[in-house]
Order: C-alpha cells, then sequence, then structure tokens
C-alpha cells in the first residue's frame, strides 16, 4: 500500500504545537515510516504540493493568509488543524478587542503602515477543517492518536467532556476549593487536566465543549468573586472567537 | 473470633507490617484546601502518613477495583489474529474505610457479579483485604446515617472502632483473622471495651444524624415513581454543567466507556475502558449520532433514578446511594445533593 503523503504548515503562531510534534522522542520514528512527509519546515527541507494530510497551525490574521490556506484546502484531501491559534484563533485573538490602529502601532511602532493586518480568525473561519486537534500547546499523545485514527480512515474520538473528568481522574483537588478559578467545567477534555495536576488552573486552551453551560458556569465564576469583566476575559483568552466571549 | 483490642502504641507496628507484605493503600492528607483538609486514597510509604481521623476523602475507594483507565486485554490483527489476557490481580490492603464506603463496595460487589460477571472487577477484588473504620468525623455534606450506612456489619476484613485510648477491631473474614494474627500486637477486648464500642457506635449514628432524609429510605422508589414529571429536574438541571463530577466522586457509580487503541504499526492494540458518567452529553450518544438523553434535565434525572428505583428493582433490593454526600460536596452549582433533591420531591408530593 503507498504511504499517505503528509504536509505540515504554520500561519500566525509561535509553531509549538509544531515543536510538540518533533517532540514525540520514540514515537516520531514511527510516525515517520507510516507515512510520507512531504513538507515540514521547522523539521526538514525541501517542499512538495503533493499531499493527502495536512496539519495546520496558527490562525489567520491578513487577508493575503486567505489564498495560502484555501491552497493548502484545495491540495488536500484532509485537514487537520494544529492547536489553539488553528482550532480557537488562540491569544492572537485578543487583539480582536482591542483598537486595531493601537495594536499595530503597539506592536510596530512608526512602521506599522509597512504591516497589512485583520481581525485575527480560526482555520474555519476561512476553510472547512477535518479535525481539531486543540491544545496550546497541543496534547503530543492526541496528536498521535488522530494520526493514527487517519491511517485507519475512522473518526478520531476526541474528547466531548469537559476537563473536570480528567481532573477527578488525577485526583486532584478541586481548583475553587484551593481559592482559585478554572474555566476546566466549560472546557474540553484530552489534556489530562496537566495544568491543574500541575498547581495551577484551567486557562480554556482546548476551548469549549459543545454544548457548554456559559451561563452556569458565569453564575459559578460570579459566587467565587469573579466580576464580570474578569468573566469575560476569562473566556477570552483563548475562545475569544465563540460567542461566549462576546 | 472475638473482638480484639490494638493499643494505639501499636498501631504502627501493625501497619508497618503490613507496608513490607503487601501493597499498602490508605487515606492521606492531600493538603489544605479553603474548606480544610483534603483527604485521598493512596499509597502508604511510612506508617505516619496513615489518616484514620479523616471525615471523607475526596475520591471513593472505587479506583481498585474499577480504575480510571485499565486495559481488557491486548490484541493482534493481521494473518495470525490473537488475543491476550490483562488479568489484574495486585494483592492489596486498603486501610480505613468508613462504613458508607464499605457499603458501597458491597453494592458494587453485586453489580459486578450480576448478568456477565466482570472478571477484572471481580480478580481486583479478590486480592483485596479491606480494613475498615468507624468515623470520628462528618463531613458537612454527608448523610449516611439516614441510608443505613453508619455502621455495617459484613463487607470488610476488618473493622476497626476508635476508642480513645485504642482501637476494638471485629474480624469480618478468615482473611482478615490472619492478618491480625501475622501482622498484629493483639488482646482480646474486655467486657468494658466491648460495652463501649456499642455506645461508641451509637453515638456515631447520632453524629450522622446531623442532616439527613425527612422520611424513610426505603419510601424512595415510590417517590421517584411520582415524581417523573417533577418541576424540580428541569428547574436544577438548568444550572447543570454536564461535568460529570457527581458521578466521578460517586463510590456507586461505575459506568465505563470501552475503546480500541492501536499501536502506531497498526497490527496491534489494546481495549480499554474508562470511567464514564451519565451527566456528560455525550454518554448516550450512539454510534448514528443520535443522542438518547440530550438534554440536561433528561441525564440528571436519571441520575437520581438510577440510584433511587433503576438499581433497587432486581439488582441491589436497596438504594444505590450510601449518603457519603461526595456528589453534593463537589457540584460547582450545588445541585447535586441527594437530600435537597429527595427531600424536596418529597414535600412536593405531600
Amino acid at each position: 500500500m503507498e504511504k499517505a503523503k503528509v504536509a505540515f504548515f504554520d500561519f500566525a503562531s509561535c509553531e509549538g504545537d509544531q515543536l510538540q510534534v518533533i517532540n514525540l522522542e520514540e514515537d516520531l520514528l514511527k510516525v515517520v515510516e507510516a507515512v510520507e512527509i512531504v513538507s515540514f519546515r521547522e523539521a526538514m527541507k525541501g517542499h512538495s504540493d503533493d499531499y493527502d494530510i495536512a496539519f495546520v497551525e496558527g490562525s489567520v490574521t491578513r487577508r493575503s493568509d486567505e489564498a495560502r490556506l484555501k491552497e493548502i484546502r484545495k491540495n488536500a484531501k484532509v485537514l487537520v488543524a494544529l492547536g489553539a491559534c488553528a482550532t480557537l484563533g488562540g491569544v492572537n485573538l485578543l487583539k480582536n478587542f482591542q483598537e486595531a490602529e493601537n495594536v499595530r502601532k503597539f506592536v510596530y511602532g512608526d512602521k506599522a503602515f509597512q504591516y497589512e493586518t485583520y481581525p485575527a480568525r480560526p482555520l474555519k473561519a476561512v476553510v472547512p477543517v477535518d479535525i481539531d486537534i486543540h491544545g496550546c500547546p497541543i496534547n503530543r499523545h492526541e496528536f498521535v492518536m488522530v494520526f493514527k485514527s487517519l491511517l485507519l480512515g475512522k473518526k478520531p474520538e476526541i474528547p466531548n467532556y469537559p476537563v473536570c473528568v480528567e481532573c477527578k481522574m488525577a485526583e486532584s483537588i478541586c481548583v475553587f476549593e484551593m481559592g482559585m478559578t478554572c474555566l476546566g467545567p466549560v472546557t474540553r477534555a484530552g489534556c489530562g487536566a496537566c495544568c491543574v495536576t500541575e498547581g495551577s488552573y484551567c486557562w480554556g486552551c482546548r476551548g469549549l465543549v459543545d454544548n457548554p453551560n456559559a451561563d452556569s458556569q458565569r453564575e459559578v465564576l460570579a459566587k467565587y468573586g469573579l466580576g464580570l469583566r474578569d468573566i469575560l476575559n476569562k473566556f477570552r483568552l483563548y475562545s475569544g472567537f465563540s460567542e461566549v466571549a462576546q | 473470633m472475638a473482638l480484639q483490642i490494638i493499643e494505639k502504641s501499636d498501631l504502627a507496628f501493625f501497619v508497618q507490617n503490613l507496608m513490607d507484605h503487601f501493597q499498602l493503600e490508605g487515606v492521606q492528607s492531600k493538603g489544605q484546601s479553603v474548606y480544610g483538609q483534603a483527604f485521598f486514597y493512596g499509597t502508604i510509604r511510612s506508617p505516619a502518613e496513615l489518616c484514620l481521623d479523616f471525615d471523607c476523602t475526596v475520591m471513593p475507594p472505587k479506583k481498585y477495583f474499577l480504575p480510571p483507565q485499565e486495559a481488557l486485554f491486548r490484541f493482534q490483527t493481521g494473518p495470525s489474529p490473537a488475543c491476550f489476557e490483562c488479568r489484574p490481580n495486585k494483592p492489596l490492603v486498603i486501610f480505613g474505610i468508613h462504613p458508607y464506603d464499605l457499603k458501597a463496595i458491597s453494592q458494587m460487589d453485586r453489580v459486578f457479579a450480576a448478568g456477565t460477571p466482570d472478571p477484572h472487577y471481580l480478580a481486583r477484588r479478590e486480592a483485596t483485604i479491606l480494613i475498615g473504620i468507624d468515623p470520628t468525623h462528618v463531613a458537612p455534606r454527608s448523610f449516611w446515617a439516614s441510608m443505613e450506612a453508619a455502621v455495617v456489619s459484613s463487607g470488610f476484613d476488618l473493622m476497626m472502632t476508635d476508642l480513645g485510648a485504642n482501637y476494638i477491631v471485629e474480624t469480618g473474614s478468615e482473611k482478615g483473622k490472619a492478618l491480625l494474627g501475622d501482622y498484629a500486637k493483639v488482646r482480646p477486648a474486655t467486657s468494658d471495651e466491648v460495652r463501649q464500642r456499642v455506645s461508641q457506635r451509637s453515638h456515631i449514628a447520632d453524629m450522622g444524624q446531623k442532616r439527613g432524609l425527612t422520611f424513610p429510605k426505603r419510601e424512595i422508589p415510590i417517590l421517584l415513581q411520582h415524581s417523573l414529571t417533577s418541576p424540580l429536574w428541569e428547574e436544577n438541571a438548568t444550572k447543570c454543567l454536564s461535568c460529570g463530577t457527581c458521578n466521578l466522586v460517586c463510590p456507586t457509580c461505575y459506568c465505563f466507556d470501552v475503546w480500541d487503541d492501536m499501536e502506531l504499526n497498526l497490527t496491534q492494540g489494546q481495549r480499554l475502558r474508562r470511567w464514564d458518567g451519565c451527566l456528560l452529553s455525550d454518554f448516550a450518544r450512539v454510534a448514528t449520532g443520535e443522542n438518547f438523553r440530550g438534554t440536561r434535565t433528561s441525564r440528571y434525572r436519571h441520575r437520581f433514578y438510577r440510584k433511587g428505583q433503576y438499581l433497587f428493582f432486581g439488582i441491589l433490593d436497596d438504594v444505590a446511594c450510601v449518603g457519603c454526600g461526595r456528589c453534593a460536596a463537589f457540584c460547582l452549582p450545588d445541585i447535586a445533593d441527594p437530600v435537597e433533591v429527595f427531600n424536596r420531591l418529597k414535600e412536593k408530593l405531600n
């Protein structure tokens, strides 16, 4: 059987999700063996437009990005969004809630006029996306799971339950009981509740579950002392594109 | 075997001996939360780590018999397909289980033995020795007295009660008897100490009455029979986060999901199972995409019927709730408390 051809691409991002792929350790060799990687700027030389599966990191932040993304979509049989910037818009989207001119001047100073920009958005706002691998950064195990599903020709099982489930499995003390607040109850699991397990709280980097009870989550956050502004900011950090954050 | 006494000064000797001969699991404080200490079951590595005066652990001991995730078997596909057993039987001693959790384990034993017996659960149960301890403190949301779980007379290998100066120990099985004989320093209890145990246990039952049902537990199935269309379900479910916490912390919630995980070579793999929960939105979703309990209300209501009716008839002849109060304590919108729900249903019915 001919090996599937795989390509990696990136838009506005820190490229940390591709780094997670390179960081697969012993699994990386098996991944490389199972497919033919034809393009992966962060890891190798060479490029080909002949590929079956495209993993795309980053959010779309310029009108000129759209044509390139549409070209990738046209070439690929399967397009996978890789990481929070690609699946949600990610932290890049924070600029959407500020005055565009101020943001441009803050970043580029008096050269701002040289740089094109527009409101940041996830890939799915521009082209149809087949699979989302969430996270900032992605969970390597989940990448391998999706990768295997693609090779087997089956739909990957991306969790649609919240981080609370993995938190309970990891036997962490609930963040709310530690005097902090957390987006875990409405955030899609799949990270193994890593932030809470390490003593922090859930920032919501994997986005919301399919049918979040945002009203109840807002009430809970308010009950634990968060004002409306803080609540909105919490949702906006990663899920600025969802209606919950508007 | 008559009741035995372990002096408090000899407890460390017993614990150390168990550590030397078994994997010893027990209650530990994992740190301070804003509500007090957070207790969890974990591996005991020194006698000082073992806590016996906890009020309630965050997670019940069910993980020892039904781990959050486990491999059911390994397999190989291709021209010579094969299947390999994953049969767990690591011997364990769990030291310090409250009566309500012992009762929950007894109920789960019946559930997992009924119908098609579950070999994984049963093998783990078989390999585990349970040492119970009567509570000295009641967690704020517990209501185990209402659920007739303040005291248990079976379902343990050893059962200890703190009498202040020492522990009085009841033997519940041959395994328990051997454990005491081989690893503890004991002496027979005096008749005074036996009487002290009786009064201590009735004191515990009184402590447990601080909150509870306003009506006898056995009426729950009939109450539910008349409450199918109660507005309470939707009223509470509107606030439900569908986070599954009430399921996951429950000692009698045992549902799981099963799936196959292939290796990257795509020829070998394993069949896994993982905790699931009926409050999670996709719990009743099937392969075609249909979801048989697609609304929060239907999922929320289901849990109470599962506890109060579905398991009652046929398998347990009892309510599948032991009154630990974990669901109530850890539900962020605070809608999961069975005492609140059952009492309110009763009120509305009257």
